[in-house]
């Protein structure tokens, strides 16, 4: 609904969204800054929306509780060995559902779909049990596999076959004609014109992975194995209680890389989502 | 297939171009189906052969019990609670979500300057890595947090949020559509924007103001969206697990131990691997049946379909 | 360039079959139109020919090799598609070297080839542009600009002009015409106007309904149809077909009486054909009432009813007749012809 709107509505507007912008930024807010505060100012009464002290030394201690450099790395290597691995294989399934055909290929489809009924909750015990027999408890493989090959990866597989049956079949026939077979036909021409709808997949991926949780306190019980959302609720002091400008310090360190990152490539990060959105 | 008699068919080599490029298709989805097999499929049945057995692992016994499980199921005076706290939660988010995502994407629709920067805002939430998204929210939710110290400001007594059975469900409710609902408000904006400006234009003509063109055209033309998101913010709705073990252990009580939690405790806290596969079992009939539901629910709701 | 021959060529999707037995002779360096209308089989047989598509049954060969089960790769043909099917994320150069790039050939082959093919086509200033950056016209070179920098031995085209505007469609008319003429390479052409059909053909094709209808060089197909569907097909304005009877005394039509050439077996049920242009005004002569009259300035074209049947007639003079006034005709016998109205087929 486009019209030009009266600068009194508009007025009314930004007020309307700057209520609403609250809960989405001040969380954010609250991190940064608290995780610079000692934690006698934490819970200090006005709050402080910015801080009267600094105490830098949060940041310290957070990598002298945890292994956290070690802890990062993990996340981050799986994160990117399960976005890369999924891009791999849900392009190719979703290329070869789209535009191969191939006997029984609509029924396979249906079973393949089957994952998006089943989230990985749901399988969780005897993923455990798989995997323990296999020798690979306390080890990384659980959150590496089972995104790429399994559950998670069909919604990227289904949203590249959307994105390959809209591809006009003229262009795979003259790449036949010009002398290319079909992993080529993929390789070349197809894949080079998926790009938004691989970059869709790669965020949801990325993102994914980065925030799983149940999966790695199932998995791993080491704390130099663990991945940064499990290591973000260890920082407890010896009674249990959270240390939380520790906590919100190491949560800072989470967060923010991402974060610039959207915001740096935001457009293409939003529009590739809404893009590939969910047609069909 | 005919063929035409008399005339001797030239012999065809074994590999013609259909089944070269069959053969490249089998290839192409090999390890999608191959992991669907092996991690999705197969767990399902292992799951369900697991619910029909007592599964002791201290004591190390694996004895096949029949349904006794799903017997134990239906006595299980946590589960109705389970049940509901899960109910709550996914409906009060799916509303909730899908409520503010369309407001949020009408907003974002308007014609203003710097509406990118209000996308970008709204949207962030969704980067934020939930876990770090959820402890910020934990430490703003406690008792003499953020939050109430805001409120004491205005002169309001806040309540414990997270220990006090009326508001922790809602905590956590709000905490989890804040964090996501922008993937719908972007969903919904880009349908917004797929709605051809011809439509308003003719219906201005005919008088249809912005309500009425709200209600006539927009919602009916951007129902697929609708449909699908809600399927999707429901299945997810399901899996939530981090946000509540992290907000609320469960608690207060058991008003936040929704289903996926229920099982995680019955399952990795107490060892009960045969009744937490039960579980599972339950989890997926509910994921199941929600689809299947919505699914059907599309020929009624959905008005139109490219 | 090599000859083209289809031998019994059928096809199916299952159990429906879409072509019944094709046979077809395509000489050595041949402009061979493929016509008639849509979903006659012209673009299948086309697609078969280019190996895009499986054979039922029958033989294709080029030259001398059956390529039945060839890849399309492997039978040293170039395509020119409906919708160009440049590749959109390489440029022009790119898009054009792309088949010499997957055949081996070295860099300076290739970009040799490629300037040649450019140099033909005036494609030079535009070798570093996307698709996406090219109008309608420029696109449909590249796409021929990429079919002939391999030298195939056969040309197909799939409707390559149904995507521009009519003017644009006579000026790359004349240009692929030019290019064959220059280049001698054997050429399929599938289009579904008749008009692309007579300007541009050796020899024309006409099909209908997964058969051949007729195969000859344009003007045979224009002066002597086999059958009433050619007749109808070819020539535009379209034949004006009357049905009645042969009598001694001539074309008897419902409400009307025609003249007919003396020597002829009376038939019951007959088809009376005269194109419009075989028509002249004559002060005595069959009666016709004017019903529209378009003038188009080199020639005058007036719709007419005689009896109960509605006739066109184009005209070199200026008509003065308005609507409703009775004017007379007179067809040219050697011009006409007569169709049997049962199974279609020529008569006389």
């Amino acid at each position: 609904m486009k019209t030009d709107l009266s600068p009194r509505m508009k007025v009314a507007l930004y007020g309307l969204m700057c209520v609403l912008l609250i809960p989405f930024v001040f969380p954010t807010w609250w991190m940064l800054t608290s995780s610079v505060k000692p934690i006698s100012d934490i819970f200090a009464f006005p709050p402080d929306l910015w801080p009267r002290r600094f105490d830098f030394t949060t940041y310290a201690r957070v990598f002298e509780l945890q292994p956290f450099a070690r802890q990062y790395w993990n996340s981050a290597y799986i994160a990117a060995l399960v976005t890369i691995g999924t891009m791999i294989v849900s392009s190719m399934a979703g290329y070869a559902f789209a535009r191969i055909k191939f006997p029984f290929s609509n029924a396979i489809f249906m079973i393949v779909l089957l994952g998006l009924l089943i989230p990985s909750e749901v399988t969780i015990v005897p993923l455990f049990q798989m995997f323990l027999k296999w020798g690979m408890i306390n080890t990384h493989w659980p959150l590496i596999l089972v995104p790429i090959f399994g559950a998670p990866s069909v919604f990227a597989t289904f949203v590249m076959r959307q994105f390959f049956i809209a591809l006009p079949g003229e262009l795979e026939e003259a790449a036949r004609v010009d002398g290319l077979g079909r992993f080529k036909i993929f390789w070349l021409i197809a894949l080079p014109l998926a790009k938004p709808a691989l970059g869709a997949v790669a965020i949801f991926t990325f993102l994914h992975s980065w925030n799983l949780y149940l999966e790695p306190i199932v998995f791993l019980s080491s704390t130099q194995m663990f991945t940064l959302p499990q290591a973000l609720t260890q920082f407890t002091d010896a009674y249990g209680g959270a240390m939380w400008n520790i906590q919100l310090a190491a949560a800072t360190m989470t967060a923010i890389p991402v974060l610039l990152v959207f915001i740096v490539a935001q457009k293409q990060f939003v529009e590739g989502l809404a893009h590939t959105g969910l047609k069909g | 297939m005919t063929i035409a008699a008399g005339t001797p068919r030239r012999k065809r080599p074994f590999w013609t171009i259909e089944r070269r490029d069959a053969a490249a298709g089998y290839l192409f989805i090999a390890p999608q189906l191959i992991g669907i097999v092996t991690f999705v499929l197969f767990p399902l049945g292992l799951v369900f052969y697991y619910s029909l057995h007592e599964w002791n692992v201290l004591a190390n016994t694996f004895n096949f019990v029949g349904a006794a499980n799903y017997q134990m199921l239906l006595a299980d005076k946590a589960l109705p609670q389970v049940l509901l706290s899960s109910a709550i939660f996914s409906a009060g988010l799916v509303i909730l979500n899908m409520s503010l995502a369309l407001l949020l994407a009408v907003l974002l629709d308007q014609k203003l300057k710097g509406i990118t920067v209000f996308r970008t805002l709204f949207f962030s939430p969704v980067v934020v890595s939930l876990v770090a998204w959820t402890i910020v929210w934990s430490f703003l939710l406690q008792n003499n947090g953020g939050i109430n110290g805001l409120l004491q400001l205005i002169g309001v007594e806040g309540p414990n949020w997270l220990r006090t059975p009326a508001t922790a469900m809602i905590s956590v409710v709000v905490v989890q559509v804040f964090k996501n609902v922008g993937l719908n408000m972007i969903l919904f904006l880009a349908a917004l924007q797929g709605v051809p400006k011809e439509l308003y234009e003719a219906a201005r003509v005919d008088g249809a103001g912005r309500f009425k063109q709200f209600r006539r055209i927009t919602l009916p033309l951007i129902s697929p969206t609708i449909l699908l998101t809600s399927i999707i913010t429901i299945v997810g709705s399901l899996q939530v697990f981090a946000q509540i073990a992290v907000l609320t252990q469960g608690g207060p009580g058991m008003t936040t131990t929704v289903l996926v939690y229920y099982l995680y405790q019955q399952a990795f806290q107490f060892h009960f691997f045969g009744y937490g596969s039960t579980l599972s079992i339950l989890l997926f009939v509910i994921v199941a049946l929600l689809t299947f539901v919505q699914w059907q629910m599309r020929k009624r709701i959905v008005f139109y379909e490219n | 360039m090599a000859p083209v021959t289809l031998k019994s060529i059928t096809k199916s999707y299952g159990t429906t079959p879409v072509l019944h037995g094709i046979d077809i002779d395509i000489a050595d360096g041949e402009f061979v139109v493929l016509v008639g209308p849509s979903g006659c089989g012209k673009s299948t047989l086309l697609r078969m020919i280019a190996g895009l598509e499986t054979i039922t049954g029958g033989d294709i060969s080029i030259g001398s090799r059956v390529v039945n089960d060839l890849e399309p790769k492997d039978r040293d043909i170039a395509m020119v598609f409906q919708n160009y099917a440049l590749y959109p994320h390489m440029t022009v150069a790119a898009n054009m070297g792309f088949s010499l790039e997957h055949r081996g050939a070295s860099k300076a082959e290739i970009s040799e080839r490629v300037n040649w093919a450019a140099d033909i086509l005036g494609l030079r200033p535009l070798l570093d542009r996307y698709p996406r950056q090219l109008s309608g016209g420029q696109r449909q070179r590249v796409a021929m600009g990429r079919a002939i920098v391999r030298n195939p031995q056969v040309f197909l085209f799939d409707e390559p002009l149904s995507n521009l505007d009519a003017k644009l469609r006579v000026v790359m008319r004349g240009e692929i015409k030019g290019l064959h003429q220059r280049l001698g390479v054997t050429t399929v052409y599938v289009t579904h106007d008749q008009v692309e059909a007579m300007t541009m053909a050796d020899k024309i094709v006409v099909m209908n309904g997964g058969r051949v209808e007729q195969v000859g060089a344009p003007l045979d197909l224009y002066d002597r149809p086999a059958n009433l569907f050619v007749a109808g097909f070819i020539g535009s304005p379209a034949m004006n077909t009357l049905g009645g009877r042969i009598t001694p005394d001539g074309f008897v039509a419902a409400g009307a009486t025609l003249p007919l050439p003396p020597g002829l077996t009376p038939a019951a049920n007959a088809v009376y054909g005269i194109r419009p242009e075989h028509l002249s005004l004559a002060d005595t002569g069959i009666p016709a009432i004017v019903k529209l009259v378009e003038p188009m300035g080199s020639e005058t074209q007036v719709t007419m009813t005689v009896g109960e049947h509605t006739v066109i007639g184009v005209f070199r003079e200026r008509l003065k007749a308005k609507p409703g006034e009775t004017v007379h005709l007179r067809p040219d016998l050697e011009a006409l012809h007569l169709f049997d109205a049962a199974t279609g087929g020529r008569l006389n």
